[in-house]
């Protein structure tokens, strides 16, 4: 088990070209100790803005710092969504199919929830309008709020290293 | 290659020999030989295999064992009695998925994606226990036939054997032409249930035969309904799959082998180790079960020395540098699985079953970052042995090395000295590797290593034997394996096994059970053979015993072909009879060996189900048994045999319990439990039987090491047996 794998084999893994077996041996084994910083690495290095990410937050969305104390959800198009604390859904795009005719447009004949039972909830990025997430409730349910990072708990008590903030404004 | 011998033979090391058993065992890198003489001396070769035309390897390998007693290969192969092949060549092509030779499949419409599917136990199959917990490390291997080689044809049968829909005839020359344009070099027929009732798969057989000789090609067709009868579909696909994309390619290879040892003189039938614990012949219809995973040569071996020897009850174990292998042997006879996976594919063969854990001597010791506490495996450096091998570019330490650190090998003796070791290194990597970050001192941290590995190999035997039912005061543990007689005191400690018994030759156990292995075909097929409570003996022969005798007349038939595929006629023949059976209604069945080979009559029908009713008590008790219920034949198995040379187990004669003054070698320090003591060293096969040993003490084999700790000692019998006790 390597301590830490050369860089473009975590490039490959963020990109989801390893060979399985590849892919296997890395679950399997001892987690590589600079795994987090590496990924991290990676991704800011794909996105056009300079905000320094804190965590990977979903597919397309992160936690970034724009100034020590102030953290938002931001997708990698640019726009931002609200603080790390706050559903971020509710300031996406929502496309919601709730008919018959609606569920059709994507799925085969009878092979779909029936329209009253669940309702299907698609959210986009209002700025660059990628699907980012979809999810199948009960018409009436609530926005599913999906996971609130604890960012101090996360840096200071598992990898043990500073918060990452803009510059000239490093803790 | 170091000639060592397992009869003693003081005074005579290499005059005549008489070479008799030449087993041969063909591996990715190296191919291993074992050759036995007429006495029960043995020796060992070693070539690397060669994969175009592997008889080149195997000549070598013959040429490398039979130098060691100055015979040339002419010389030598004139004598042979029996050879026994074993290549890893087919498992490769499984394991690689790659072919020299193209399959195409035509299954019941609708079950096209079969292989694709797999089951979802293949999922996980062959994974290390962990990677089996978590779903993350689930993944469905890849299937041997892409999808577009694969057409469906519409027709049904039931799990009956009714013909619920009729064969279309019209999809079967589709898809006979639709494999023929793509060139396939074989045709799998596998339907639904034809184990049941094989009539749609023969007359499939039939159209397409046309068809082949219309167009002039020479394909074959190959039936699940004719190779594999059993239930399951995935496994009965699997398997005639694997029958002609692995084992066929390797007809060839085989057939090269026996002219070679024609050509060199050599006047025997090259035989193949089979899974199901017997050797077939190169000429065999059913080569795939040839295709063998695991050491099953060992168990073999344990079970004909069991039944030299007048020991009934046994629990093998061997450990090697990657893996601690465990079955139980009951009554002379092994279990059979008859699922067994390989190149993690559910195969339906029978095959001698074995429990198989990642630990070995070459297992990586890694301190786990998290948790800080030792671990073991599963990945292991094999026959790289350890870092302190300083020739090889082994960076993690392994057991072996903490057993080089505690003084227990002798870092100039490993493999006889052709392994250099380095007790430095040892010492060195595992300080920075496993003390330091512990905050133990070297030895202890070596210690506890081995004290994790021999507590972790005792609670999987426990597992195997007391886990089952067994109580462990029936049964002798033997122990064999390079690497097994450094822990056998260790995993045997307070398991309450009968006896623990070293055979001086473990290192070549497995090479020497597939020299004893029977030559044997053995045929299963799925039934479903009722025999109602309510009905009187002489209804039950009349119906069920008519049934299930018709059903052995076909295997028996069957068996008998394959053998006269090797001209060996049916009075040569020892036939055995076997069922699955069960109460109605049960899940599962138990293995019955029959006491008669006919049940079309009240009296023999009576016989099986009493042996039935016998062996229920046995397995789960006298209050467990329910006759009233009505029994179920769920499959019906039959084992031919013909008698083979086997190797012959040394007797000789007692001395007095003191060794001879040649076999000492040395004394040197060594760390038992936290100390270092003065231990005596012994040249492993200069001891003498009827000699006695107390503890500490390390007997040094050209293959192996036997470590004897402080409260144990060792007595080695007339036939080079040794068995292992404690003082208190």
């Amino acid at each position: 088990m390597p301590e830490s794998y050369p860089r473009e084999h975590i490039e490959d893994l963020v990109d989801d070209n390893l060979e399985w077996n590849q892919l296997h041996n890395m679950m399997s084994d001892f987690k590589d100790a600079d795994r987090f910083q590496k990924v991290r690495d990676v991704l800011q290095d794909r996105v056009d803005w300079d905000d320094p990410i804190i965590i990977p937050y979903a597919d397309h969305l992160y936690v970034v710092a724009k100034s020590d104390t102030r953290w938002v959800i931001k997708c990698d198009c640019g726009h931002e969504f609200c603080e790390h604390d706050e559903n971020w859904k509710t300031d996406a795009l929502i496309n919601v199919r709730d008919s018959e005719e609606e569920y059709l447009e994507i799925y085969p004949e009878d092979m779909h929830p029936h329209p009253e039972y669940m309702e299907l909830r698609e959210f986009f990025c209002p700025g660059c309008k990628t699907l980012l997430e979809v999810t199948n409730v009960m018409p009436g349910y609530p926005l599913v709020h999906e996971f609130e990072p604890d960012i101090e708990t996360f840096y200071e008590e598992w990898i043990d290293e500073p918060i990452p903030a803009p510059e000239g404004q490093s803790a | 290659m170091s000639g060592y011998v397992m009869a003693s033979s003081e005074n005579n090391p290499s005059e005549h020999h008489n070479a008799e058993i030449l087993s041969i065992d063909a591996g990715g890198t190296m191919t291993d030989t074992f050759l036995m003489d007429s006495n029960g001396e043995f020796t060992v070769g070693k070539a690397k295999t060669t994969p175009n035309d592997e008889s080149r390897g195997f000549i070598r390998s013959s040429q490398d064992a039979l130098e060691d007693w100055d015979l040339s290969v002419e010389e030598g192969f004139p004598n042979l009695v029996s050879t026994v092949y074993s290549g890893t060549a087919m498992l490769n092509r499984l394991v690689e998925r790659e072919s020299e030779v193209d399959v195409g499949i035509l299954i019941t419409g609708g079950m096209e994606d079969t292989p694709r599917m797999g089951r979802g136990r293949q999922s996980y199959t062959g994974y290390s226990y962990s990677d089996r917990l978590h779903v993350n490390t689930h993944k469905h291997p890849d299937p041997l036939i892409p999808r577009n080689q694969i057409r469906g044809v519409r027709e049904r049968i039931d799990v009956k054997g009714n013909a619920l829909v009729p064969l279309y005839e019209a999809d079967v020359r589709d898809g006979v032409h639709d494999l023929l344009d793509q060139d396939v070099d074989h045709i799998v027929v596998m339907y639904l249930h034809s184990y049941k009732n094989g009539e749609h798969e023969q007359r499939t057989q039939e159209i397409a035969r046309e068809i082949i000789d219309e167009r002039g090609t020479d394909t074959s067709v190959m039936l699940s309904s004719e190779y594999y009868p059993t239930l399951k579909e995935s496994e009965r696909l699997n398997t005639v799959t694997a029958e002609a994309f692995a084992a066929e390619p390797s007809r060839d290879q085989l057939t090269n082998i026996q002219n070679s040892v024609d050509e060199q003189g050599g006047n025997v039938g090259v035989r193949v180790m089979a899974s199901h614990g017997g050797t077939i012949d190169i000429h065999a219809n059913e080569l795939a079960r040839t295709l063998i995973s695991g050491p099953i040569g060992g168990m073999i071996g344990a079970n004909y020395f069991g039944e030299q020897i007048g020991y009934d009850n046994l629990v093998c174990t061997d450990i090697g540098g990657t893996s601690f292998d465990m079955g139980v042997i009951i009554d002379n006879d092994w279990q059979i699985d008859y699922s067994p996976e390989m190149a993690r594919l559910l195969l339906s063969l029978p095959m001698v079953n074995m429990e198989s854990v990642g630990a070995g001597t070459g297992s990586y010791v890694r301190v786990n970052p998290t948790f800080d506490k030792i671990e073991l495996g599963p990945e292991s450096a094999g026959d790289q042995v350890g870092v302190s091998a300083v020739e090889t570019d082994v960076e993690t330490v392994t057991v072996t090395d903490c057993h080089v650190a505690l003084g227990w090998i002798d870092p100039d003796n490993f493999l006889g000295g052709d392994m250099p070791i380095d007790r430095d290194v040892a010492e060195r990597e595992i300080e920075e590797q496993v003390a330091e970050p512990l905050g133990m001192g070297v030895y202890e941290a070596a210690q506890g290593v081995i004290d994790i590995l021999e507590s972790k190999l005792q609670n999987d035997l426990e597992a195997v034997v007391t886990g089952e039912g067994y109580a462990p005061s029936n049964f002798k543990c033997l122990s064999y394996g390079g690497g097994g007689p450094v822990h056998t005191a260790g995993y045997t400690e307070d398991l309450g096994f009968d006896e623990v018994l070293i055979p001086e030759w473990a290192a070549g156990f497995s090479a020497f059970g597939c020299g004893a292995a029977d030559y044997e075909y053995r045929y299963d097929q799925t039934t479903s053979i009722d025999i109602d409570a309510d009905l009187s003996m002489e209804e039950a022969a009349a119906t069920a015993g008519e049934e299930l005798t018709t059903v052995w007349k076909n295997l028996e038939q069957k068996v008998e072909d394959e053998f006269k595929n090797s001209n060996i006629g049916r009075s040569e023949i020892d036939f055995q009879y076997n069922i699955l059976g069960q109460y109605q209604g049960q899940l599962n069945s138990i293995d019955i060996e029959s006491p008669v080979s006919r049940v079309d009559s009240p009296e023999k029908l009576e016989r099986l189900i009493d042996t039935f009713e016998a062996e229920y008590r046995r397995t789960y008790s006298e209050e467990a048994r329910s006759p009233e219920l009505g029994h179920t034949v769920t499959q019906a198995s039959v084992r031919g045999v013909r008698d083979v040379v086997k190797p012959e187990i040394p007797t000789e004669e007692k001395q007095g319990p003191a060794p001879p003054e040649d076999a000492f070698k040395d004394t040197r320090e060594a760390y038992w439990d936290g100390e270092w003591m003065e231990t005596q060293v012994y040249e492993l096969h200069s001891l003498q039987p009827g000699n006695e040993l107390t503890g500490p003490a390390v007997m040094e084999g050209a293959a192996t090491t036997y470590a004897l700790p402080p409260d144990c000692e060792t007595y080695l019998d007339e036939h080079r047996v040794h068995h292992l006790r404690r003082t208190e």
